[in-house]
């Protein structure tokens, strides 16, 4: 019933320096502060009275971040700044990573998409988020930066549990890197939610690569969302396809193995079996979607 | 004589749009005044509670706290909106022995910033004895259920029996019968605009002004009175732009109460917005209901009998909700001739927060279920949708006995129309695919009179100044809904000028006359009706005087039209209107002409004065496997009578459908012991504009002799047959039976495969 929005602080550091030296004399006075880009995600939570930090450094003015990069070698470079909008609308990447452009095509409203960025949502560390999937599907990799200097981890590694992230206190994520596809390869991307670009009750990013003749499946990421505490790897069902010639009856079958693998709970929508039941058609249906986009890659 | 209208009957924006769209239009959310507080509620977190005690003393240490109010500074007695049965107005202003749902405010502090006044709350400290709570209607009534209100026995909050025609008989005629029961879920009114006032009490003249985002100035006003003991006429209520009402702003609400009572106590403005949560806590709904529902029919499709039983689920008071159990047994015969007929209904109450009326109140959960089991009973007979509802609606002149009486009526050309368009619209569906039909009618405005009014349903004044532009007074409220349009429209027609030379005063219970508000889907009928009139007499004086000045025949017609006023037949005789209307007031002895206009609707039985009817297809696919509903495309046919403004009918027509779908398929209010589990916009799902589907709207026009120029309802009808012809398009598709409303993915799956196990055992 709180609607409370706190007073705080308010900084908007200009370059990626200045808010680096920023966050670290913060965190070593243990002022307890957030990071805000968009603010779609955590504007909700500050209204919710979950978060009430006492100070915000916004990066909005990091126009340094504000960048899309494709290297037909490299692949694509994604600042953290870079909204979901400029993503959804961007030529290359619709010819180089259309799953991308489809993805955030049901990311809520064009309002939140204009807003929000790409980084700022994986970072919120949403099991429900639909970029997650995706840029673990795409073998993204992320790049961080503090004082201290610079790492990297893959997409995978990055969230690891309900809105927790491997992110310092004292860290910015600066970039999202996606390698090329590699060739034979196919990738799709499918929520369900009864109301368009609502939060998912399900969601699958497959990713299949296949032999040269087009006949075996050689590697296979098939990756759930909005059924764990983040974004998860169904492996036992990638095995279902690995090596293998993909038939309609392997794609039921990995659906059954990723249905188990999940891990669902009750809500408000849905119960957990069915939850269970939609994980199992979206990976059949994204399986084949991804297969086809494979054989003609 | 064939009509021709220059304003009426084409399309035309909105008088405010302009304004709305570039954000001037000024709604109470707003607004402010100098030295104003804000004021807070602190909310039960029980649903059935006694309260021991309330401390507000830390509260009251706070820098920036001015007032707090609880339960015992309240001066008034209980108020509501029956106000003919003093023993169902039970709100009171703030909790005092007991709280009854959750959410329901127990104290309220103006502070001068809302932080402040929200921190205060906090510091409040209330002592309660929780009560065992009841939670649904069928529980409610059992005889060892706690009472939300001690004098009502089994919690029996108001009853309701109809009946005509002989109903045994009825059922012994027919050659099959069948019965169903259906649990229709409550909805909430999510309007843009939240509930929120603003007061501001003068010690001095002890009067008191408040805006306040509501549907009915007049009922707010009463209640008011009510609720703090004073005089109507001391209390002054303005209606500025509201953004959205949909039945729940039609009761006084705690935020003018609060508001104005705190204003009394600090001499101050006081402010009070609710924020969305508050919103879906403690502001009402439309009524859930357990409903059983019993159909005979001849072999051939005729209706023979039907006999209805319903159980709402009413919440701790009674709002409108008395109106909507009354209702509910009506407008699930509409528009039928159903020859015996028999309904017995109550409305229960429980710990949640109350239902009342909601768009298409009354109709919208009963008409889901009689118009789903039409269906089905069309199916066991072999008989086409359409066919069947042909075989039985109602023709012009019927009458239910000692109900209602039904004038104009299109709704057979609308089957016959859309039985045409529908083959050219949809010849084939696909696997998968399904087609669904409801037909539909609804009031143009109540005429129970339970609020108790001395004065005419609605009024409105109409004066006249030397240059020709014209001050229209009037109450009626416009909610969104476009009905400033539509008295200037209306005034412009009459008088045969322009709506530019017309300027609005709306709804401000100082200085217009009374109107009951915008609900029921009156205010184009009988409002447009006061104006018609108001505005008649002006335009007879002027057609008088031109008449003496042309010494023309007594029997010659003159008509008042684009700025002139002539002889019918010989247009080139006669004044421009300008020149009419200066000669007029010298005559007048300098006044400005003033005409005064009102409406009460006599001999038209206990319901409405008309009725807006016709049928909806709906063309949905459903994902088998998902259990997704989508709805491809909508098609009605209507029949409004003359339409005022096409394109505000249009939009009338669309926001019922879009409000109606969402009744169909997601919005739901889950509780847990009285507790709503969604009360968010992220949680409580809402069709948005991507999900709509498109909307084809085909007219019948009728022309009604009750209405403005012919006009009859718009705004409602087409919600309640929403759900049950998406329904219909399922079970058409499937064969998926619905027992409620909220068809959700899973709800869906279970009842495609509930479906087919019932076909496979057949075979
Ligand atoms: C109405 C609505 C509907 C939505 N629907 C969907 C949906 O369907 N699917 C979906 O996936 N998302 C949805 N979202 C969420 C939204 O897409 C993202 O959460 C949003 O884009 C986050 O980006 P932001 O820039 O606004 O992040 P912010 O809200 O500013 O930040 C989010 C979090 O990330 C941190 N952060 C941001 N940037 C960085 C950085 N560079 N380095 C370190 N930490 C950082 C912040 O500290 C904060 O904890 C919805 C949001 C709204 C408001």
């Amino acid at each position: 019933m709180k609607t409370i929005v706190n007073g705080f602080e308010y900084f908007s550091p200009k370059t990626l320096e200045e808010a680096l030296k920023m966050l670290s004399q913060y965190d070593s006075e243990e002022k307890e502060f957030k990071v805000i880009a968009g603010g779609q995600s955590l504007n909700l939570m500050m209204k919710q009275g979950i978060l009430m930090p006492e100070c915000l450094v916004s990066i909005k003015g990091l126009s340094e971040l504000d960048y899309l990069n494709y290297d037909a070698k490299e692949g694509l470079k994604i600042g953290a700044l870079t909204t979901h909008r400029a993503i959804e609308t961007s030529d290359e990447i619709q010819k180089n990573f259309k799953v991308l452009v489809e993805m955030e095509h049901n990311v809520s409203s064009t309002e939140t998409r204009n807003y929000g960025t790409l980084a700022g949502n994986f970072c919120h560390g949403d099991p429900g988020g639909d970029p997650a999937p995706v840029l673990v599907a795409l073998n993204a990799i992320i790049k961080m930066a503090s004082v201290k200097g610079e790492r990297t981890v893959p997409a995978e590694e990055f969230t690891l549990d309900y809105y927790e992230t491997v992110l310092g206190h004292d860290e910015l994520l600066t970039e999202i890197q996606i390698p090329v596809i590699p060739p034979n390869t196919g990738v799709y991307y499918t929520k369900y939610s009864q109301i368009l670009g609502d939060f998912a009750l399900a969601s699958a990013a497959v990713s299949i690569t296949l032999d040269d003749k087009k006949e075996k499946c050689t590697d296979v990421r098939i990756v759930l969302g909005s059924v764990g505490s983040t974004a998860m790897r169904a492996k036992k069902a990638e095995e279902i396809l690995k090596g293998k010639k993909i038939t309609d009856e392997l794609l039921v079958q990995a659906g059954q193995a990723a249905s188990e693998e999940s891990d669902p709970t009750d809500s408000v929508e849905a119960s957990e079996e069915y939850k269970r039941e939609l994980v199992g058609v979206l990976v059949k249906r994204v399986g084949k979607e991804a297969l086809e986009r494979a054989k003609k890659a | 004589m064939k009509r021709e209208y220059s304003i009426i009957g084409k399309p035309t924006g909105n008088v405010d749009g302009a304004a709305k769209t570039t954000g001037e239009a000024k709604y109470c959310f707003d607004m402010s005044l100098p030295n104003q507080l804000y004021g807070k509620h602190l909310r039960s977190p029980y649903a059935h509670a006694r309260i021991l005690s309330i401390d507000t003393s830390e509260a009251e240490k706070l820098q920036g706290v001015k007032a707090i109010i609880t339960g015992k500074d309240v001066p008034g007695g209980k108020w509501g909106l029956w106000r003919r049965f003093r023993e169902l107005c039970d709100q009171i202003a703030l909790a005092d022995d007991k709280v009854r749902f959750i959410g329901e405010p127990v104290a309220c502090v103006a502070a001068t910033t809302k932080d402040i006044a929200e921190q205060a709350i906090e510091l409040i400290n209330v002592e309660y004895e929780p009560l065992p709570g009841v939670f649904d209607p069928l529980e409610a009534i059992k005889d060892d259920a706690p009472l939300v209100h001690d004098d009502f026995e089994n919690n029996i909050n108001a009853t309701r029996h109809i009946e005509w025609g002989n109903v045994d008989e009825g059922f012994a005629q027919a050659d099959y019968t069948r019965e169903d029961k259906f649990t229709c879920f409550p909805q909430a009114v999510a309007s843009m605009e939240v509930h929120n006032s603003l007061a501001s009490y003068d010690k001095g003249s002890k009067r008191l002004t408040v805006w306040s985002s509501t549907q009915s100035p007049y009922y707010l006003q009463l209640g008011l009175a009510d609720a703090l003991k004073m005089r109507e006429g001391d209390i002054r209520v303005i209606k500025p732009h509201v953004g959205g009402g949909f039945g729940g702003k039609n009761s006084t609400m705690p935020d003018s109460t609060s508001a104005a009572l705190l204003s009394m106590k600090t001499g101050r403005p006081v402010k009070i917005v609710f924020n969305r949560e508050e919103e879906f806590i403690s502001t009402e709904h439309r009524t859930g209901m357990h409903v059983a529902l019993k159909i005979g029919l001849k072999k051939d499709g005729k209706i023979v009998a039907r006999e209805c039983k319903v159980i709402t689920d009413g919440g701790a008071y009674t709002g409108l909700g008395a109106t909507a159990l009354y209702l509910s047994g009506i407008f699930q015969t509409f528009p039928y001739k159903i020859p015996n007929y028999r309904y017995d209904a109550f409305r229960t109450y429980t710990n949640k927060v109350w239902a009342t009326s909601v768009r298409g109140f009354g109709a919208t959960p009963t008409v889901y279920c009689a118009e789903s089991q039409l269906d089905r009973a069309a199916k066991d007979l072999g008989i086409d949708p359409l066919q069947i509802r042909k075989m039985n609606v109602m023709e012009p002149g019927y009458e239910a006995p000692g109900q209602y009486k039904v004038d104009s009526c299109g709704i057979m050309p609308c089957i016959e129309k859309m039985e045409k368009r529908i083959k050219e619209k949809w010849p084939k569906v696909e696997e998968n695919e399904g087609i669904g039909f409801s037909a539909f009618a609804y009031m143009s405005g109540g005429i129970f009179n339970w609020i108790d009014t001395p004065y005419a349903y609605s009024g409105a004044r109409v004066q006249v100044n030397i240059d020709g532009t014209v001050d229209l007074f009037t109450q009626a409220s416009d909610i969104g809904q476009g009905h400033n349009t539509v008295s200037v429209m209306i005034c412009a027609e009459e008088l045969g000028i322009g709506m530019e030379d017309i300027r609005l005063h709306p709804a401000d219970t100082a200085t217009t006359p009374v109107d009951l508000g915008a609900w029921g889907s009156r205010e184009t009928l009988m409002n447009g009706n006061a104006i018609k009139m108001a505005a008649g007499q002006i335009k007879q004086k002027l057609v008088d005087l031109a008449r003496a000045k042309l010494g023309e025949n007594i029997a010659y017609d003159l008509v008042a039209k684009d700025k002139r006023i002539y002889l019918e037949l010989r247009p080139e005789r006669g004044f421009s209107y300008y020149d009419i209307v200066r000669d007029a007031i010298k005559l007048n002895d300098g006044e400005p002409l003033i005409g005064t206009g009102h409406y009460t609707p006599h001999n038209k039985g206990m319901i409405s004065p008309a009725y807006g009817m016709g049928i909806m297809a709906i063309k949905a696919k459903v994902d088998k496997e998902i259990g997704h509903i989508e709805p491809q495309g909508v098609l009605i046919v209507h029949d409004c009578g003359q339409e005022i403004n096409p394109l505000g009918a249009r939009g009338q027509v669309e926001g019922s459908v879009h409000m109606g779908l969402g009744y169909c398929l997601c919005e739901d209010m889950p509780n847990d012991n009285g507790m709503l589990l969604n009360p968010s916009m992220n949680d409580y799902k809402i069709v948005r504009q991507r999900d709509m589907p498109q909307i084809e709207l085909m007219d019948v026009p009728t022309y009604e002799a009750e209405g403005p120029f012919g006009a009859k309802e718009a705004a409602e009808a087409t919600i309640a047959p929403t759900a049950p012809a998406l329904a219909n398009a399922v079970f058409a598709a499937t064969g998926a039976e619905f027992d409620s409303n909220v068809l959700k993915p899973e709800k869906v799956l279970k009842a495609i495969r509930a479906a087919e196990a019932k076909k496979a055992q057949k075979k």
